[in-house]
């Protein structure tokens, strides 16, 4: 195995035996089941009061509206005493008495409040259908006189509902890649810079360079916080498709899903393309130069500074795109599309847009990459002098004398 | 053999190394000594490839290149370690970096441990061992691959006796195997334990080199150990005397002006008598490193 790998695996196991990794992958997965808990038992706990009984002499009266309507329905309440015990303990929010008085079909609702617009309309609705069967049978109509009474008028819209789609999921792309790779720059550039910054002017260094070149360990510890990277993601992914999984086994989240089915389809198909590979390049160069950063500080003690540029650079790029979020053809965005560093959240723009050729992708991609192997060749010279450096000088001057040489 | 010939460097005024030469050929030992600042750990960190030099190091005939690192065994002069790791996976991360498998280094851990005496086991935090422990460790580093070029930048700094007696076991062992060796030191006890060749740096310049009893005859056997009921005063008296250091009880060492006058001093003190004592020697090497830091200061 050669000495680069050696490096990437001790920094990998390093990293990931961690708590802080632990906690980093867990956090989102807590914050969630305790967001979904904590909402399950508030809905629990708030659901018996807020229930309604239905109550009636007809029994078929009532298993209409029960066949018809489930959500919030006390079943078990089948009695008015029972009712207004259960309304009195505040375990009822109201009850619903259904009678009929010769052809005439009447609803009293008792509760402390008003019935809610939704229940309302339900019940209008019930009343008014079983109302109109009601008035048939006494009409005594025949089937053809039937028909004729029930044509109703046609009201449709015809909107443009591909464009309206294909809009929401841009923005919906477009929030998704640039937050998705800020959150991943501003946390691993700490990392890298930490990482890197502790073995500043220490004599493992020395010892670690007079076993391998400092090209090799320097390409090592990157390749070693990459796979970390992509650890997270992989466990995120497979998280997510789990979670997508159990989501699916609730009705009202799959009925959501398939009425916007194509707006899932579009936002999937606006990341999973070039889009990724410029998230993954823009990780790369932002890590490489998070450990040029930290390579520069002073000494090992200020590894919590090392960063700070590199995730002040991050947050420009970030917080440059939101003004151009409407506006992907403005010439900045067209510059700012091939300069590195600000590539990775301007070019995804446009390709979200789609208001850019493969051409003009490519052109950027290999700029990108270009620039990613100036830079690591330019470190890795670097890295040695700048790892063993113990002088009290700070990281612009360390900065202007890595120039000079 | 490593071959160092005319190596200078300068750090901006300060010239900390200036035109030094010396061979360390394969099974020796050589002691590089100097006062702190002398440029012995330039010397090294030079050798190591760490800084830019003057002057041409050549290790087995050629350049030394990142091909031999694997045959490198170098002690930083400050230890340091990666402390969240267990004993074992330091060594072998260190020694999977001068290119040996875990699969060999593993089974040898537990020998060298006990070789070193090391309290704790393979599965110790670093950061949960002693210093002198810490120090052990790093030692074993440095040599469980068995380089064949060791570098050790003061190794018995902070060791006691019992342990420094270890390491120059182990040091000897190296020697033996056939790899060449260069350490720096400080204390001349070691040195001469050990060294088959010595070369002194004072402010970058060499100012003594070759072996051992060489450097010692330079100097001329001037120190006398006599035992005799003669008083300080009376021996002092002795013609080529330059000084007399009362040792302990009627032992006495003469320092002379010359060693020629030592016979005379002889017949003086025997009378053709019986002496328990009359040794004529050089200086010590401890006497001679004082000696040449003392010269600066005139």
């Amino acid at each position: 195995m050669s000495k680069t790998w050696v490096v990437t695996f001790e920094t990998y196991l390093r990293q990931i035996k961690s708590w802080s990794f632990l906690f980093m992958i867990l956090g989102p997965f807590v914050m969630i089941a305790l967001t979904v808990g904590i909402s399950y038992v508030s809905a629990n706990s708030s659901r018996s009061s807020q229930q309604v009984a239905i109550i009636s002499d007809s029994k078929v009266l009532r298993q209409s509206y029960l066949q018809q309507h489930q959500d919030g329905i006390n079943t078990k309440i089948t009695t008015t005493a029972a009712a207004k015990k259960a309304l009195k303990a505040n375990h009822l929010a109201g009850y619903l008495t259904l009678s009929t008085s010769g052809e005439h079909l009447r609803g009293d609702y008792h509760g402390n409040k008003a019935m809610g617009n939704g229940l309302k309309a339900q019940v209008q609705n019930f009343l008014t259908q079983n109302q109109t069967v009601q008035n048939y049978q006494t009409a005594k109509l025949s089937p053809k006189q039937k028909q004729a009474l029930t044509q109703t008028p046609v009201l449709k819209q015809h909107v443009a509902t591909k464009d309206g789609a294909t809009n929401l999921a841009k923005i919906i792309s477009f929030w998704i890649l640039i937050t998705m790779i800020y959150i991943i720059l501003i946390t691993y550039s700490s990392i890298t810079a930490q990482e890197i910054a502790s073995d500043k002017g220490t004599k493992i260094m020395e010892i670690i360079f007079s076993s391998t070149t400092a090209t090799s360990y320097f390409v090592g510890k990157i390749l070693g916080i990459l796979l970390v990277i992509v650890t997270q993601i992989a466990i995120y992914l497979l998280g997510g498709w789990a979670g997508y999984g159990l989501a699916m086994h609730n009705a009202g989240i799959k009925r959501l899903v398939s009425a916007n089915q194509s707006l899932v389809d579009s936002v999937i198909h606006n990341i999973v393309n070039l889009n990724l590979l410029y998230v993954l390049l823009g990780v790369i160069i932002y890590t490489i130069l998070a450990a040029y950063s930290g390579a520069l500080v002073s000494k090992a003690e200020d590894a919590s500074k090392a960063a700070q540029p590199v995730v002040m650079l991050g947050m420009l790029g970030f917080f440059a795109a939101f003004p151009f979020q409407n506006n992907l053809d403005a010439l900045a965005v067209k510059i700012l599309s091939y300069v590195p560093f600000f590539s990775s959240y301007f070019m995804p723009m446009r390709v979200i847009n789609g208001t850019v050729s493969l051409t003009e992708q490519l052109a950027s991609l290999v700029v990108l990459l270009i620039t990613i192997g100036l830079f690591a060749l330019y470190i890795g010279r670097q890295y040695q002098r700048l790892m063993l450096q113990t002088d009290s000088e700070n990281m612009w001057q360390h900065l202007i004398h890595s120039f000079k040489h | 053999m490593l071959s160092i010939q005319h190596i200078s460097k300068e750090f901006g005024p300060v010239k900390a190394l200036n035109d030094v030469s010396f061979d360390v050929p394969d099974g020796q030992i050589l002691g590089l000594i100097g006062q702190n600042g002398a440029g012995k750990s330039t010397t090294f960190h030079s050798i190591l490839n760490f800084i830019d030099y003057g002057g041409s190091i050549q290790w087995q005939g050629h350049t030394l290149s990142a091909e031999d690192f694997d045959h490198i065994g170098y002690l930083p002069e400050e230890r340091s370690l990666m402390t969240k790791l267990t004993i074992e996976q330091q060594i072998v991360y260190l020694a999977r970096l001068k290119g040996q498998p875990a699969k060999v280094i593993r089974p040898q851990i537990d020998d060298w441990l006990q070789r070193f005496d090391v309290k704790g086991t393979r599965k110790s935090k670093i950061n949960d061992l002693s210093k002198g422990n810490q120090q052990k460790v790093q030692l074993i580093c440095t040599l469980i691959h068995q380089p064949d070029l060791l570098i050790l930048d003061e190794p018995f700094s902070g060791l006691d006796p019992v342990n420094a007696d270890l390491l120059k076991q182990a040091i000897v062992a190296a020697k033996e195997r056939g790899a060449a060796i260069i350490f720096s030191s400080h204390d001349m006890e070691h040195v001469t334990a050990v060294c088959d060749r010595l070369v002194m740096l004072r402010k970058g310049n060499v100012v003594l080199r070759g072996t051992l009893e060489d450097v010692r005859e330079q100097f001329g056997k001037t120190e006398l150990f006599v035992t005799t009921d003669w008083s300080t005063e009376q021996l002092a008296a002795l013609t080529g005397v330059a000084s007399v250091t009362h040792r302990h009880g009627n032992r006495y060492v003469l320092h002379l002006t010359d060693a020629a006058a030592g016979p005379a001093i002889f017949d003086a003190l025997t009378q053709g008598h019986y002496i328990e004592e009359f040794s004529q020697q050089p200086p010590t090497l401890d006497e001679i490193f004082r000696l040449k830091v003392g010269e600066e200061h005139v």
